[in-house]
Parts: structure tokens; C-alpha cells; sequence
């Protein structure tokens, strides 16, 4: 074998990233050195390799990028238990169905391997991969197999996959909106068949031999589209009519119920006079149900932020019994149980801490973004983080009674008792249906003593050229079309109806962390004794500090790659962490010391007055102060920090101006708060808020008659976004609040809110156009109709025209940005 | 012209069975990956490349 070649590019073989001159991982594949930019890739592309499923690479087309592979999904042993699997199988017994969501399927090459490593597995039956959807259909037999080794298997070749729940998910909605898909379909197809049928008879057919023919097939035509398509508008009328409402969809059910009957009395009658409407029957329920569809794509789905919810609590937990460690499903756990919380998992339950020390990250139930130091006798909550040390909890509650249920509870109430968006349509509708009804009955007796016929054929007029298919269009078409505006500027509308509201909010309500700040520590300031060199000082202290997890460690990493130190150079022995206080460690042979001023005392380190004086300043502006004894020295102060996103000044500023009013709310500190809300040059602070008073600070701006939109990101953001007329949620935030969020900002950008704001403006008076001009058009029909002077063509031809003026109005909302580069 | 007797009820039959074919597809889920599918045909298991 000749000696193996090295390859001379430097982009990781596996994702094509730089890897790097002389990286530091590097494997002996088929004879030839292949770099990597990072361990993942290395271990994926050994795996693939010792699998001899190279032709992947092969495969892989052209100009595809592969990313480096995601992380492994964490307790995947707990997919194996039987009460976890239920939620996700679809055939229980031997053979198993489950659909898994994969991330990090890119190209059709991984389908490929995918499939090829799975079907290797014993007990494998099924393995298909959906590429659009990315996920996978695999069928497996449990007695040869676990799910957890699969799982495994996919994670060695790079990709992480989690059991997905089909009808959860994608639920009753979408089904919904699959079969008014269905009616639509036929309803286009029944309508393109009979406008040419109408064609025929207005050029002349309804004079000749062919009159009857086409009389009847536009009633074959009609009939099953008015059964099959019209049937949503007749339930919905019905429906309406048992609640004493009149619905948009009484007087729809009526025209068509009219117009349909009077066609097929001429129809059978076989009567040399009179017309059919068998065509304005079908276009009608068409558009209604173009209109209905669009509806339906961006009503909010709420139903599943409650899911989202119960997720974030782990569905295992470790229990001691009898002095043994025993992996047990979360729901069969009792107070007064001993479970342990290892590092890096979410605590189970509510409990109170029996043995050891941690941080633990709450930030899921205050928003706090510094870790939570917990020693024994401390309470933990289910859902937060345990990130350093082990825990020993007894259980004092556990699934319905944790304060993370208390949470869903209220998100619930919310949900429930959130009055629904009384849409502009809605308040013109009854009158509408009752002027048309009035309308319609009026001409019947008007022109009742020249002949039933003519009075009937009247009245039939009236119904139907009173088109509701404009008014139908007009808020739909609008948002559908704001929406997609919205989405490719970065503004997600989840639930079109709001878009009326937002430009009518009086009040904005934000939350602190994560929202108007960044949500993670950096460090503001670094104040060292004079005569010491303070790039040394941060280059030391980020070089001990990247063997630490602490939040506070981060920032100061963040801090020395800012100032491009080459800090990775400096050897470090020794390293040390005590939770709670600080690290210890010697770099380049000199002890360096970072921590609260505790940690240096108890090292004997004398504080040095200067820096204790900073110090105090500093923590009276809500910061929190690590500090430094380089050589046994106390010399040095780093001040930490939210830092505020850069644009929520702007925002401020501009909401301002426009005299709306504004409240920070914040489960922090209140001199954090006030420091934060004095930078943005002052509002009303509500400091030290628990998640449930969110909720209701948010109820008390409403009695008191303002319309509020609340802005946050957190978990405990989740029921105020609710209840507030407007809730809008950041995208880098929890799924739990984006779920219950109106509209979300995909990119952070706080700056959003006013083009949102500019949207909803525009959106509103579009809609408002459009339901004037279909006031203008009926206005217009509606007395010729009554005068008995409207004929079929005439309908025919000014329906769609209406329609098309309404459609054509929104579609101008898309100019809206086109001046204003954002 | 006595042809459209048969012709126009043929047609709209014809494009009856097209509707409920479509719908069939539909429900079957012929739709769900367009790509995967496409891609899949397109890769054999030639015992070549994989050496």
C-alpha cells in the first residue's frame, strides 16, 4: 500500500467549511487523510466510511453544502418505554409505526443513506423518507429492535431524529382545510364546465333545438356542486339561524337555494321563457370559497401552544429506591419520592433540594437570564435547567400540580375567556343579509300583480346580483395579502385578524429580557488597578474561563474574542470550580483567581479598595460584578450586563412620538428594571412580576380601556401574549411563545413592530375600500335589479367584475414597501 | 350538431373521472414529497460506486 496522501485543500470533507490549516481533526479514510472542521463531522463521515455507504458523497449533487451535523436529541432511552411510545405508534403489538422528524436532512443523497442505514438494522420493516416534510415513516419490529438503537444509528451518521406526532400536529385544521380544498376543486371544475354551456346559450342555443340540452346539463352540472361545495354555507346558515345570528352565510344559502330552484323549474318546465342561472350558482360558491380557503389558511391555530407546553417537561426522570437509581416515567412519580437531577437535564417535577449544589436556569419562569444558584433546602420547578452540579430533590408536587402546569392553566384561561376579534365584516353582515332579505321580498310584491313568474325572477335578481361574493372577498383578500407582504419582511402573521386590531393599539407592554435586552450576560465594563495591563488581564481570565459553563464565563470569552486576544494559547492546569463562588486555575504558571468577592477572601486575597469602591458603583447600576486576582492581586473588576438589542431605542423613541403609551415588565429586579427602562429614557416599570401577574397587568391596562399589545419571548410571556389584544413574539424566543404569539419577528429585529404597525394601517383601509366598493356596485345593481331590468348576461358579467375589483385593491397593499427600503 | 348529445356529457364524464383521480392521488399522499421520489429513481445501487 503506497503511504497515504494528504489531501491539499483545507475544507472539511464531510461539510465543505474551512477546516483550517493543520486542524486537529483528521482521519485515515480509504487510504487518504481527510480534514474536519469539527469532532462531529469527523465521527459522521467514520461512520459512514466503516458502513461502506461512501457513495453518499458520491451522491450528493452538486453545489449542495452539508452542514455539520446536528446534536443528538437528548433521553432518547425514554423513547423506548412503552407509556412514552403510545403518544407517537400508530400500531401497537409486534410490529410499530412511528413517524420521527429528522433535522439535518439537506439533499436527496441523505434520503439514500437514510434509508440504506435503517434497512441494515434488525427488525426494520419500513423505513421511507419524506424529503419535502423531512421526516420518516419507519416501521419496526420491537421485539428484534428498539426504537433508542435507531435513533442512535441515525445520530452516528448525523442526523437527529425525534418521534413526531401526525395528528397532533398537523391536526384537525389542516384536514378541514384539505376537504374545503376538495370542494373548491369541484366547484372550479362544475364552473368551468358551465361557462361554456352559458356561453352557448346566450350566443343563441336558448332559441333552438339544443335549449333543453343545456338547460339539463347545467343541472347536472349544478346539482352535485350545490350538494358537495355549497354544503359548508347551508351548515353554516343553519347553524347561524340556531343561535339567533345572522350569518354572511344565511342569505349566500338563500341566492343559491332561489336561484337554484327557479333554473330547475325552467328546466323541467321546459318553458320557452325565462333563463337559467345554473352558472351563477357555480361561480358563486367558487369565490365564497376562494374567499373561505384563504380564511382558513391564517386563522390562528391555538390549540397546540399547550402541547409545547407540556413538552418542556421531561418525560423520565431518575428515581432512588432503596438506594438504587431506577429510569421511571415522569407520570408514575409521587411526593415524597427522591429523584435525581443529573447536570444537563431538565428538573422533572416541583421539589425541594435534599443534597447538592447547582446553578439551575430558570430563565423558562422569570425571564432571569443568570443561572439560579440552588444548595439544599432550595425549591426547584419542573421544566428549568439543572447546568452544573447533581441534585438531590424530594418531590412536593408533581404533573398537574408544578408551577409549569399552573402556567398552562392559565395560558388556557386565557385562551378561553379572550374575546373574539370582532372583524369589520362581521359588524356590517347582519344588516346586510337583513337589507338584501327586505330587498328581495319587497320587489316579489312590487311586481307580484304582473304574473308569479316575473315577480319571482325579480326577487331572484335581487338575491343574487346583492353578490356578497365582494363583501365575502374583502377582508380575506386583503390579509391574505398583507400576510404575505408581512412574511417576506420578516413579519410572520399567525392569526390574520389581527391585523385590524394593531393599528388601533393604544399600549405597548414589553418584556426585559430577551426582548428589549439580548437576553445574555456581556461584559460593559472592565476596570483594572492602574499599572497592569488590561488585554493581559482579559486574555488571562477568558483562558480559565472557557473551562467553566457559567453564563458569566461566556461573556467573558465573548469579551477577549472581541478584543481578538489569542487566549486559546495559554495553557491552564489545575482548573478548579467551586459553584456558587468562582474558578481557580494557573495559567502560564501564574494563579489567577476569578469569582465574587467571597471567593477571593476565602483565598485569602485582600480586596483592593479602589476596585470595592467600582465595584459598589456599578452594582447600584444593576450589574453584577466578577472579580480578579491575578499572582494572589486582586486587580481587576469585570461589570456584566444585559445589553440592550440595538434597535429597541429606535422603537421606543418612535412609539414615543406617537403617544402611545408604554410598560416594561419584567420578572427581574427592580433596579435592573429601572436601570434598563432609564437607558430607554424612562417608562413605567413593573419589576418582579410573577408569570401569572403578567397576565393580569395586562387585564388591568384593558379595563381601563387600552388596547394593548404585549411583545415578549419567554415561556412566562405565554399567557400574557394571549390576553393581550395583540401579542407579538420574537423569534429567537421560546416555541411556547411563538405559538401563542399574533405575529412573530423572525429576525429579532424590534424595528418590525413599526412596519407591522404600518402594515395593519394600510390592511385596515384596504379592507374598508373594498367593502365600500362592493356597497358601490350593490348600490348600483340593486335598483335595476329591483326594476326587473338585470338579465342573466348582465349578472353574469358584472359578478366576476366586482370580485376582480376587490382582489385587484388588495393586491395594491404589496406597494406598500416599495418606497421605504427596510 | 346532433354530435354535442353525446360529446358534451363524454367530456364532462372524462373530466369527472380526471377530478376523482386527482382527489384519489391526493388522499394516497402522491403529493406529500415531490423531490424525495424524483431523486430516488434516479439513484441505483451499483455495487461499483459503493467499493
Amino acid at each position: 500500500m503506497s503511504p497515504p496522501s494528504i489531501l491539499p485543500t483545507c475544507n472539511c470533507f464531510h461539510c465543505g467549511l474551512p477546516a483550517g490549516a493543520g486542524s486537529n481533526y483528521r482521519a485515515l479514510l480509504d487510504g487518504i487523510h481527510r480534514d474536519f472542521c469539527c469532532l462531529g463531522c469527523q465521527a459522521v463521515c467514520t461512520a459512514i466510511f466503516e458502513a461502506g455507504l461512501q457513495g453518499y458523497y458520491q451522491r450528493t449533487p452538486e453545489g449542495v453544502l452539508l452542514a455539520p451535523p446536528p446534536d443528538p436529541p437528548q433521553d432518547i432511552d425514554s423513547y423506548d418505554l412503552d407509556e412514552v411510545q403510545q403518544e407517537y405508534i400508530t400500531r401497537s403489538g409486534e410490529l410499530r409505526d412511528i413517524h420521527l422528524l429528522v433535522e439535518g436532512i439537506h439533499c436527496p443523497a441523505c434520503v439514500w443513506l437514510i434509508e440504506r442505514v435503517l434497512q441494515r438494522e434488525p427488525g426494520v420493516r419500513l423505513a421511507n423518507v419524506n424529503l419535502a416534510a423531512k421526516r420518516i415513516h419507519l416501521r419496526w419490529d420491537n421485539n428484534l429492535n428498539r426504537l433508542s438503537n435507531l435513533i442512535r444509528a441515525l445520530a452516528r451518521i448525523g442526523y437527529s431524529a425525534v418521534p413526531y406526532d401526525q395528528e397532533n400536529a398537523e391536526g384537525v385544521i389542516k384536514k378541514s382545510n384539505r376537504s374545503m380544498l376538495f370542494r373548491l376543486f369541484f366547484a372550479g371544475f362544475t364552473m368551468m364546465n358551465l361557462i361554456w354551456i352559458s356561453i352557448a346559450l346566450y350566443s343563441g342555443a336558448d332559441k333552438g333545438e339544443f335549449r333543453d340540452f343545456f338547460h339539463w346539463m347545467g343541472f347536472v352540472l349544478a346539482t352535485p356542486t350545490l350538494l358537495y361545495s355549497g354544503y359548508p354555507f347551508y351548515r353554516g346558515a343553519i347553524g347561524g339561524l340556531r343561535v339567533g345570528r345572522l350569518t354572511m352565510d344565511l342569505p349566500i344559502a338563500i341566492g343559491l337555494s332561489v336561484t337554484y330552484a327557479y333554473s330547475t323549474y325552467i328546466t323541467v318546465s321546459a318553458h320557452n321563457t325565462g333563463a337559467v342561472y345554473f352558472d351563477t350558482v357555480t361561480n358563486l360558491i367558487f369565490v365564497i370559497l376562494v374567499g373561505r380557503y384563504l380564511e382558513g389558511m391564517f386563522r390562528h391555530q391555538a390549540l397546540s401552544s399547550n402541547k409545547r407546553l407540556l413538552e418542556l417537561q421531561p418525560r423520565v426522570a431518575t428515581v432512588i429506591r432503596n438506594g438504587e437509581e431506577q429510569v421511571t416515567p415522569t407520570r408514575t412519580i409521587k411526593p415524597g419520592d427522591h429523584v435525581l437531577i443529573k447536570p444537563g437535564h431538565k428538573v422533572p417535577v416541583d421539589g425541594i433540594v435534599l443534597e447538592g449544589f447547582s446553578a439551575v436556569d430558570e430563565s423558562m419562569l422569570s425571564g432571569e437570564s443568570a443561572p439560579v444558584d440552588k444548595a439544599a433546602g432550595a425549591k426547584v420547578t419542573s421544566g428549568t435547567v439543572n447546568t452544573n452540579g447533581a441534585l438531590l430533590v424530594e418531590v412536593s408536587s408533581t404533573l398537574q400540580n408544578t408551577t409549569l402546569a399552573k402556567i398552562i392553566r392559565l395560558v388556557e384561561e386565557a385562551q378561553a375567556s379572550k374575546a373574539p376579534i370582532q372583524q369589520l365584516t362581521d359588524t356590517i353582515v347582519p344588516w346586510f343579509v337583513l337589507a338584501t332579505l327586505v330587498c328581495a321580498t319587497l320587489t316579489f310584491l312590487i311586481w307580484y300583480h304582473n304574473g308569479v313568474d316575473i315577480a319571482l325572477m325579480a326577487a331572484t335578481a335581487v338575491l343574487i346580483i346583492t353578490c356578497p361574493c365582494a363583501l365575502g372577498l374583502a377582508t380575506p383578500m386583503s390579509v391574505a395579502v398583507a400576510s404575505g407582504l408581512g412574511a417576506r419582511h420578516g413579519i410572520l402573521i399567525r392569526n390574520g385578524l389581527v391585523l385590524e386590531t394593531l393599528s388601533r393599539v393604544s399600549h405597548f407592554v414589553f418584556d426585559k429580557t430577551g426582548t428589549l435586552t439580548e437576553g445574555k450576560l456581556s461584559v460593559a465594563v472592565v476596570h483594572v488597578v492602574p499599572g497592569n495591563d488590561m488585554q493581559e488581564i482579559v486574555r488571562y481570565a477568558a483562558a480559565v474561563e472557557r473551562y467553566s459553563e457559567h453564563g458569566a464565563a461566556r461573556a467573558i470569552i465573548a469579551a477577549a474574542e472581541a478584543r481578538q486576544l489569542n487566549f486559546r494559547g495559554v495553557t491552564v492546569q489545575g482548573f478548579n470550580a467551586t459553584a456558587g463562588l468562582g474558578v481557580q486555575a494557573e495559567a502560564n504558571g501564574r494563579s489567577v483567581l476569578l469569582g465574587s468577592l467571597e471567593w477571593l477572601s476565602r483565598n485569602g486575597i485582600k480586596a483592593d479598595p479602589e476596585l470595592l469602591a467600582r465595584a459598589l458603583e456599578l452594582e447600584a447600576q444593576a450589574m453584577s460584578c466578577v472579580h480578579c486576582a491575578l499572582g494572589y492581586a486582586h486587580v481587576a473588576v469585570f461589570a456584566m450586563a444585559d445589553r440592550l438589542r440595538g434597535d429597541a431605542q429606535q422603537l421606543v423613541n418612535e412609539l414615543r412620538t406617537a403617544g402611545i403609551g408604554m410598560t416594561l415588565l419584567s420578572g427581574d429586579r427592580k433596579v435592573v428594571a429601572e436601570a434598563i427602562a432609564g437607558q430607554l429614557g424612562g417608562m413605567e416599570v413593573l419589576a418582579e412580576v410573577l408569570p401569572q401577574d403578567k397576565d393580569l397587568a395586562i387585564q388591568r391596562l384593558q379595563q381601563r380601556g387600552a388596547v394593548v399589545a404585549m411583545v415578549g419571548d419567554g415561556v412566562n410571556d405565554a399567557p400574557a401574549l394571549i390576553r393581550a389584544d395583540v401579542g407579538i413574539a420574537l423569534g429567537s424566543g421560546t416555541d411556547v411563545s411563538v405559538e401563542s404569539a399574533d405575529i412573530v419577528l423572525m429576525h429579532n429585529e424590534l424595528a418590525k413592530v413599526r412596519l407591522a404597525t404600518l402594515l395593519s394601517r394600510r390592511t385596515l383601509r384596504t379592507i374598508k375600500q373594498n367593502i365600500g366598493l362592493s356597497f358601490v356596485y350593490n348600490a348600483i345593481m340593486v335598483p335595476l335589479a329591483m326594476m326587473a331590468k338585470v338579465d342573466p348576461l348582465v349578472a353574469a358579467i358584472t359578478m366576476p367584475i366586482s370580485s376582480l375589483v376587490v382582489i385587484g385593491n388588495a393586491a395594491r397593499i404589496r406597494n406598500l414597501f416599495n418606497n421605504e427600503k427596510s | 350538431m346532433s354530435v354535442i348529445y353525446t360529446l358534451i356529457p363524454g367530456m364532462t364524464f372524462l373530466g369527472l373521472v380526471f377530478f376523482v383521480i386527482m382527489i384519489w392521488a391526493v388522499k394516497q399522499g402522491q403529493y406529500e414529497d415531490m423531490e424525495g421520489n424524483a431523486n430516488r429513481i434516479l439513484q441505483d445501487d451499483d455495487e461499483d460506486m459503493m467499493s
